[in-house]
């Protein structure tokens, strides 16, 4: 079982997170949304995997690059 | 004694036993095809004409015997009916190493696919340079340079990779001099071995870290598609094939128009968010507009906020470049902008007409961005959309901005500007613009009549009045636009050839 990073693409704040520990994701699917840029943008599961831990909450800050949130698969 | 026939029979069959069963045997355990059976899944049943099947090493006769075909199986083939130049390295021949007489089949290869307009196809996989061959002066001067053009890539017909292996030096070379590039899951990209890199510099070097499928799909940009076995590498070169023409001076074949194609436009609008705050995938909506199944997509885990591919309209070829909302809002980077530009090369040099998609907030920008060399690389794409002589056809969207707007066609830079009724165009954010004229703030005092100012009316119909863009049209109406627009720009002065000035641009920047 491969543990897979999800990291950010952009810096901005966590708005919402739409899954939950123990969720499983589709490839392609959408675990959080930030804001940023005054947009709201997806965190997205390229490969899919089932939620271990989220590494962010709602309203904090993140940088590009950062780690929020870690699946496996 | 044996006849004529019976010799002739024995080293044919040696010829093409490759290196031998026990090697094959290996191959086939780890599901993996050799040399010939990916030549016979890649060309029509019953077409591939084999050149230089008797040929061995030419540097060391001590090696004639150990060296059917030189390593690499070359010759023609057709790919859906269309003539083709193969080269499949065999790396169960002394690994597929480049000896004296395989140097010669590509040559050749290569030669006939330019001078006969054929696209050339290369299925990597070698160990790099052979052996003691290229070793020491005498070495290097008999093996090494003595074609001037051997890498002087100037787009007379297309040219297909597939690395379905270990492939270091040349194959590693002619998979990134072509025009599309395909790794297969396990196989390894590189200038040289891990072996070799971990000697140089002294650390241990895993290969697929060095040059595996991720770090070609996501970091350098190298890999076009990725496979996730043989079979699947090879029908993704007979697909690229089938949106190419043969060589420069044709257009792309026309294919027909697939069952249920338009059937997704009556609902093409609801694929764009209400609220202007809210991404989406750009890829949707151009798989609603394009003819079923037809779209190709290049590069997707690379640079995502801009997307590439070829598709069909009406049944005819278009090279599709958009903006994707849904990865950083779209604001194109430097990895973007070098995307783009190598689709554009890949058009153009191939006679493919071009349709952008404009939904984004302007380049990415900052420090990081200015390091990775931001205005140069804007350039670049910028300056290969001005040499562009196919058809271009832009369509806003929804935003776009600065100078952005003159990358993704805006303006004269497109052959005919479309703008859907959601499109919003100007140079900046108005709060932005407050800020830098009047070094003023939201809740300042003189910003409201500074923003008043500033925040000039965006909407598409501004933009249409004064024929800044040609038209303006209903989500719906896309296909049915863009087929009636790419039929009255087509070249007919030039059978549908373009002038192709960007022929020697780089293969990969």
């Amino acid at each position: 079982m491969a543990t897979i990073q999800i990291k950010t693409e952009v810096s901005g704040s966590v708005w919402k997170i739409i899954t939950a520990v123990g969720e499983t994701v589709e490839p392609g699917g959408t675990l959080m949304i930030l804001e940023s840029m005054k947009m709201e943008i997806p965190v997205i599961a390229e490969d899919g995997g089932t939620v271990q831990k989220f590494t962010v909450a709602e309203a904090e800050a993140v940088n590009e690059g950062q780690v929020v949130a870690v699946l496996t698969k | 004694m044996a006849t004529m026939e019976e010799v002739y029979a024995e080293k044919k069959a040696k010829a093409q036993a490759m290196g031998g069963p026990e090697k094959l045997a290996r191959r086939r355990a780890a599901g993996v095809l050799n040399a010939r059976e990916r030549v016979d899944k890649l060309v029509d049943a019953g077409t591939f004409i084999e050149s230089g099947l008797f040929g061995s090493s030419g540097s060391r006769p001590e090696d004639h015997d150990r060296s059917p075909t030189d390593g690499k199986v070359a010759g023609f083939g057709k790919i859906d009916g269309r003539e083709c130049a193969v080269v499949a390295n065999d790396f169960t021949v002394m690994g597929a190493s480049s000896g004296a007489t395989n140097g010669r089949k590509i040559g050749h290869m290569k030669r006939v696919a330019t001078s006969r307009g054929l696209p050339m196809v290369f299925l990597g996989e070698s160990s790099g340079a052979r052996m003691p061959d290229h070793m020491g002066a005498r070495g290097m001067g008999a093996l090494l340079g003595n074609d001037p053009t051997q890498y002087a890539r100037m787009r007379e017909t297309p040219w297909a990779s597939a690395t379905l292996g270990l492939s270091y030096g040349s194959s590693s070379w002619y998979a990134v001099l072509s025009d599309f590039c395909v790794l297969r899951k396990g196989a390894v990209l590189a200038v040289s071995s891990a072996q070799l890199a971990s000697l140089a510099i002294k650390e241990d070097v895993d290969p697929e870290v060095m040059g595996g499928w991720q770090v070609h799909s996501e970091v350098t940009g190298f890999a076009d598609h990725v496979a996730e076995t043989d079979e699947d590498a090879l029908a993704a070169i007979r697909s690229f094939l089938s949106y190419m023409p043969s060589h420069h001076n044709e257009s792309p074949p026309v294919h027909p128009v697939a069952e249920g194609s338009g059937a997704a436009m009556a609902n093409i609008a609801k694929l764009l968010p209400e609220r202007r705050t809210q991404v989406y995938d750009v890829r949707a909506i151009i798989r609603a507009f394009v003819d079923a199944g037809s779209f190709f997509e290049l590069k997707p885990r690379f640079a995502k906020v801009a997307v590439t591919g070829l598709a069909r309209l009406d049944g005819r070829t278009v090279g599709i470049v958009a903006n994707n909302p849904l990865s950083r809002g779209g604001a194109m980077d430097t990895d973007a902008c070098e995307k783009i530009t190598s689709f554009l090369v890949l058009c153009d040099s191939f006679n493919i007409p071009i349709v952008m998609l404009v939904d984004n907030p302007g380049f990415s920008i900052g420090v990081e961005a200015e390091r990775r060399r931001a205005p140069g690389k804007i350039m670049n794409f910028m300056q290969a959309l001005q040499l562009c002589t196919v058809p271009k056809i832009s369509i806003i969207l929804r935003k776009s901005y600065g100078q952005a707007y003159l990358n993704m066609g805006g303006g004269r830079n497109s052959d005919e500007v479309a703008a859907w009724p959601t499109a919003e165009v100007s140079f900046m954010d108005p709060t932005f613009a407050v800020k830098i004229v009047h070094g003023l703030s939201p809740g300042e005092a003189g910003f409201d009549e500074a923003f008043a100012q500033m925040n000039k009316d965006s909407e598409a119909w501004g933009i249409a009045a004064i024929y800044a863009v040609q038209s303006v049209i209903q989500p719906q109406e896309t296909r049915d636009y863009l087929i009636r627009m790419l039929e009255v720009h087509r070249q007919r002065l030039t059978n549908g050839v373009g002038q192709h000035l960007m022929r020697a641009w780089p293969t990969s920047f």
